[in-house]
């Protein structure tokens, strides 16, 4: 899901990285002082949720829940991510640090279009939520991995094998996110269900 | 369209058979060690992430700069890095940052740590980059046996030790970059640097939340293995992790409301109080023009190298 260090031409590492600031400062702006906290929160479980594998064939996939991100956040989401990103770099090197700006944005995007798609589509029944929650799960990966394989693409012409097959791999972990983000969304909805409103409309 | 003849090296089938047994071993050894790792994470009750910042104060060079400038410097060194082209140059800037690591007196330990964690992923491209780079009319081919439809491309191969080198020269630069400094001073040089506010903030408030939600993380698969849960990829499986995670979130929500109420019952407003920041020294100002300027000859001489790239 990373895409690392020396793979992107310059030009197209700062690139993305001028777009990735400028979404972050979009998302920093439409987040409120006292919604921090809950930012924060995600940022971290979305950190913790990449350490959580789950065993598939020989190997295993950890779990990375963009769709998820974006419909507990809305318009924060970016943020969240970009946030749990750094951390990620910080103790692990994954994502390194001239790649930064193309992961936020291949990780970025989709949360920010799965958590509209969710508050669009959520309805009110707890049956319905989970079905859209799925949908946003398994969407966000899928939207990640063809980000991926573009940047891949448009890193240089030898790459493109390289970027259809990132796209093959991220089929299963489609998949498990879409069921495991159901699951996530029917607890919280029966949990907690005030988690599951982040208006892209409202603003203060 | 007339026939290109690239340079070709024929070899047996079976040097390649045993090049692809021993990346393969290489490959399998890497991500056991990466699966290790994660395990040892998750299943020692008192296992700890890694730590970012510095451990103990030091009186080095690197120690002693004013972070702002640190940041800037080793930010920049990274990108020149990466834009260079030539493979010698690329080891010339591995060099260099080794030698940062070393100034610094860092461990070299927490820096292996970094580069093994990539390297599941760096092998990838070493196996499949010979394969799959589009072949030009100059590339030297090694062509293995009756296999002369799927020729190795040596400038495929020469691309991804490019990218290994360009990898593991940013991962060296982390540590003389973070653990040099306590993060608190750190994020404030980025917030000087003109990172907003926010930014920082919710960086130091999410970094300090990972090692709660992590040792949450641990008492919870404690709790579940307790009572026979399995991983897997089966539906009741993923059910389990579906609720694992839902259960984190609402934990670490509560949690973190009761704490912000409290933090703002004792008067907090949006920022931590900022620690006392010196001013800039004529040093800082030099460490950082003599580092960028070695970025910048390495990145000069890349371009300016006669002979193919």
């Amino acid at each position: 899901m990373h895409i690392s260090d020396g793979v992107m031409p310059t030009s197209l590492a700062i690139g993305s990285g001028v777009v990735s600031l400028a979404l972050t400062a979009w998302s920093a702006h439409r987040t409120r002082n006292r919604d921090l906290p809950k930012v924060a929160v995600v940022a971290a479980a979305f950190f913790v949720a990449a350490l959580i594998h789950v065993p598939l064939g020989p190997t295993s996939v950890h779990l990375v829940l963009p769709g998820v991100v974006g419909a507990l956040l809305g318009p924060s989401a970016f943020i969240a991510i970009a946030i749990g990103l750094v951390l990620q770099s910080l103790l692990f090197q994954f994502g390194g640090l001239t790649a930064l700006g193309g992961n936020a944005l291949l990780m970025g995007l989709p949360a920010l279009g799965c958590g509209l798609l969710f508050q669009l589509l959520k309805g009110t029944t707890i049956r319905r939520q989970m079905l859209v929650g799925g949908l946003s799960g398994g969407l966000g990966i899928i939207g990640s991995a063809l980000l991926l394989a573009l940047l891949l693409a448009a890193s240089g012409e030898d790459f493109l094998v390289v970027a259809k097959f990132a796209l093959a791999a991220h089929l299963p972990v489609a998949i498990i996110e879409t069921l495991v983000a159901a699951f996530i969304v029917r607890f919280l909805a029966r949990v907690k269900p005030e988690m599951l409103t982040a208006p892209f409309t409202l603003k203060d | 369209m007339p026939e290109v003849i690239n340079p070709t090296i024929e070899l047996p089938l079976y040097i390649l058979l045993v090049l692809l047994c021993l990346l393969a071993g290489c490959f399998v050894l890497a991500m056991k060690a990466v699966k290790n790792m994660a395990a040892a994470l998750q299943e020692q009750p008192d296992a700890m992430l890694p730590l970012v910042d510095a451990t103990k104060p030091g009186t080095t060079p690197l120690h002693r700069w004013d972070a702002r400038f640190k940041i800037a410097a080793i930010i920049g060194f990274a990108f020149l890095t990466v834009s260079l082209h030539r493979s010698l140059y690329i080891g010339a800037a591995l060099l260099v940052a080794a030698g940062l690591v070393s100034l610094a007196r860092l461990s070299w330990s927490r820096s292996l740590r970094r580069i093994m964690a990539m390297n599941g992923f760096l092998a990838m491209f070493l196996v499949v980059m010979p394969f799959t780079a589009i072949i030009h009319p100059d590339d030297t081919l090694i062509q293995f046996g009756a296999l002369s439809s799927w020729p190795l491309n040596l400038r495929g191969l020469e691309l991804a030790v490019q990218i290994v080198g360009k990898a593991w020269t940013v991962a060296l630069l982390m540590e003389p970059l973070l653990a040099t400094a306590p993060l608190g001073s750190t994020l404030a040089g980025l917030t000087r640097l003109g990172v907003p506010d926010k930014v920082a903030e919710l960086l130091l408030i999410a970094h300090r939340y990972i090692h709660v939600f992590f040792g949450e993380l641990q008492r919870m698969r404690c709790g579940m293995e307790a009572r026979a849960f399995r991983s897997g990829f089966r539906l009741g499986a993923l059910r389990d992790y579906g609720n694992f995670v839902g259960m984190l979130l609402v934990r670490s929500f509560e949690r973190t409301h009761r704490v912000y109420d409290a933090m703002q019952a004792r008067g907090y407003a949006g920022l931590m109080p900022q620690q006392e920041v010196g001013k800039a020294k004529a040093a800082d100002w030099l460490k950082m023009i003599l580092l960028v300027v070695v970025g910048l000859i390495l990145l000069i001489g890349d371009r300016l190298a006669g002979g193919a790239a």
